[in-house]
């Protein structure tokens, strides 16, 4: 018995010359919510794809709970729910015919679909044409859809788009109780960084097609070095000081930036920093930690920079 | 979750037609045939003989309106699944592929087959009804109801090799052009060509030749159309499945 929802090793899918997918291995634990994170056209579509046996990999495998899903489709896809970016609805059907028409696919008795409307709060709604939906109660009915039968996976890529800020938030606090209402496994795909560290347990970076970082995201985050923002009356001679004491600093925008290895600790570190600034009569306007952030650990592995620079925005 | 075959696939092929731009074109296809035959018929100082209506009406169908019905009858079911692009939901659940497909092809046979059916039906309510308005009018004399449905259930099983084409078509390419270009063209040749030698070749021609006395000729093209076509829809099935539709 695996205690891994989905695998893939080495998966890989080319369009031509173009590697969309580089040997991507994922590893999604058992009932987690894990974020695949990316920029748009880094894969993670493509990626989704694969894994519900809905495109042919190039090379590498896929498995859900230990079953190929090329060679063992029929099993993975009864194992699993999904929403991808389009939602495929039938706009001349209401909601309830839209996911009963999913039912009978899957079949499912008819209280599953009451069930479904239930947890999405798509009751009252239900019995209302599709084309007369807002996005973001297509959006919902989307998750419904997914949600037939309770699968044991649910994949959702991009579930958050269109929605306005309340819906976000709904959606966010659903998608977090999920594992421990339903027993699934949610893999999640989005690009907002904030919602899925509001969101996943556990994540996976995407970048150009390579997974460039993956694992619990505390864990992730505890790994990051802290950069220490000083704001002091004499930046040169501030960052002088601060590499005669062994730290890796620099200068931008006025500021000295000290970088603190994950294993080193910030307090102490930044105390240390102030009190020698002091003693060496520079003035210390400001000590400020940059915090551990998923959007750090983005930065950091896909080599973005916070803000570009005024030069290179022009 | 339990599986489904092809049966639960063609039953929800029916639902989606609810309320649906295709379910009221297989209404509407042979509703106009009866109202030209009722407005025919209302002009007319004396009554034609019910064969005569039924002939002229099936050769009406098989050259124009069978082969524009089917093209736009596939388009608009295609359409159904392309707009919405639930193609990737279709394919990811636990449903063996080429049974979204074959259902699909069903329905479209199925409503062509009641379409070809209604357009005797609907000629003869127009006369019928052109006969209660102006009862010097309508149909005269003896109908041959066994003959006529058979003539067009002919015109029907003729006109698959157009329905698999078409069905293709609409299906393979997410834009509805190709199969419409397709459709018009085909019809166009077809009515500029409808009685060339080696029409009977010709898909389009098919269902028109089911109307030439020549039992030889006719057989020939219904036993291309309907067989080509069975063959054809088979295969159009086998690859859209097994082709990547992202």
């Amino acid at each position: 018995m695996t205690s891994l929802a989905i695998e893939t090793s080495n998966l890989s899918r080319r369009f031509g010359r173009f590697v969309a997918v580089d040997s991507v291995s994922l590893r999604v634990p058992q009932r987690t919510v894990y974020g695949f994170l990316g920029r748009n056209g880094a894969g993670k579509t493509t990626t989704l794809k694969m894994i519900l046996a809905l495109i042919r990999p190039s090379a590498g495998q896929v498995r859900i709970f230990g079953h190929d899903v090329v060679t063992s489709r029929m099993t993975t896809a009864a194992m699993t729910g999904s929403l991808l970016e389009a939602h495929g609805f039938y706009r001349n059907l209401t909601g309830r015919e839209n996911l009963d028409l999913s039912r009978r696919l899957l079949g499912l008795p008819r209280s599953a679909i009451d069930h479904a409307l239930d947890i999405t709060s798509m009751t009252v709604d239900a019995g209302r044409r599709v084309s007369g939906y807002s996005l973001g109660m297509r959006q919902r009915l989307g998750i419904a859809q997914a949600l037939l039968g309770a699968p044991r996976v649910l994949i959702l890529d991009e579930p958050a788009n269109g929605l306005d800020p309340d819906g976000i938030s709904d959606m966010r606090l659903f998608l977090r109780s999920l594992p421990d209402r339903t027993g699934a496994t949610v893999l999640v795909s989005s690009h907002l960084l904030s919602e899925v560290e509001m969101t996943a347990g556990h994540i996976g970076i995407l970048h150009q097609g390579r997974l460039v970082a993956e694992g619990p995201l505390e864990r992730l985050k505890a790994e990051l070095p802290v950069r220490l923002n000083l704001d002091t009356s004499n930046p040169e001679r501030a960052l002088a000081l601060a590499q005669s004491r062994g730290f890796s600093a620099t200068i931008e925008g006025g500021k000295v930036l000290v970088t603190i290895d994950a294993s080193g600790d910030v307090r102490q570190a930044a105390g240390a920093l102030n009190r020698s600034l002091v003693e060496a009569g520079i003035d210390v306007c400001g000590v400020q930690a940059e915090a551990r952030s998923l959007e750090a650990l983005y930065r950091r592995v896909t080599d973005v920079p916070a803000f570009p620079s005024i030069e290179e925005a022009a | 979750m339990a599986r489904s075959g092809l049966a639960a696939v063609l039953r929800v092929e029916t639902i989606k037609l609810n309320r649906s731009l295709a379910l009221a074109l297989t209404l509407i296809a042979p509703g106009l045939i009866a109202v030209f035959t009722l407005f025919n018929a209302l002009r007319m100082d004396e009554g034609r003989e019910w064969s005569i209506w039924m002939t002229g009406n099936a050769f009406m169908w098989a050259a124009f309106m069978l082969p524009m019905s089917v093209t736009a009858l596939s388009a608009l079911m295609a359409q159904m699944e392309h707009m919405p692009q639930s193609w990737d939901h279709l394919r990811s659940l636990p449903v063996p592929r080429w049974t979204i497909y074959a259902a699909k092809a069903l329905m479209l046979v199925l409503l062509v087959i009641l379409m070809s059916l209604a357009v005797p039906v609907a000629t003869a309510a127009a006369l019928v009804v052109a006969g209660w308005i102006s009862p010097q009018t309508g149909g005269a004399g003896l109908v041959d109801f066994s003959g006529i449905i058979l003539l067009y259930s002919r015109i029907a099983l003729a006109g698959l090799l157009i329905v698999a084409l078409q069905f293709w078509t609409a299906i393979r390419f997410t834009s509805f052009v190709p199969a419409m270009a397709l459709g018009i063209g085909g019809t166009f040749f077809a009515l500029v060509a409808h009685s060339a030698e080696a029409g009977v070749y010709f898909p389009w021609l098919m269902p028109v030749n089911m109307l030439v006395t020549d039992a030889d000729r006719w057989g020939l093209a219904l036993s291309l159309g309907a067989g080509l076509g069975l063959v054809g829809l088979i295969l159009a099935v086998l690859h859209l499945a097994w082709r990547e539709h992202s």
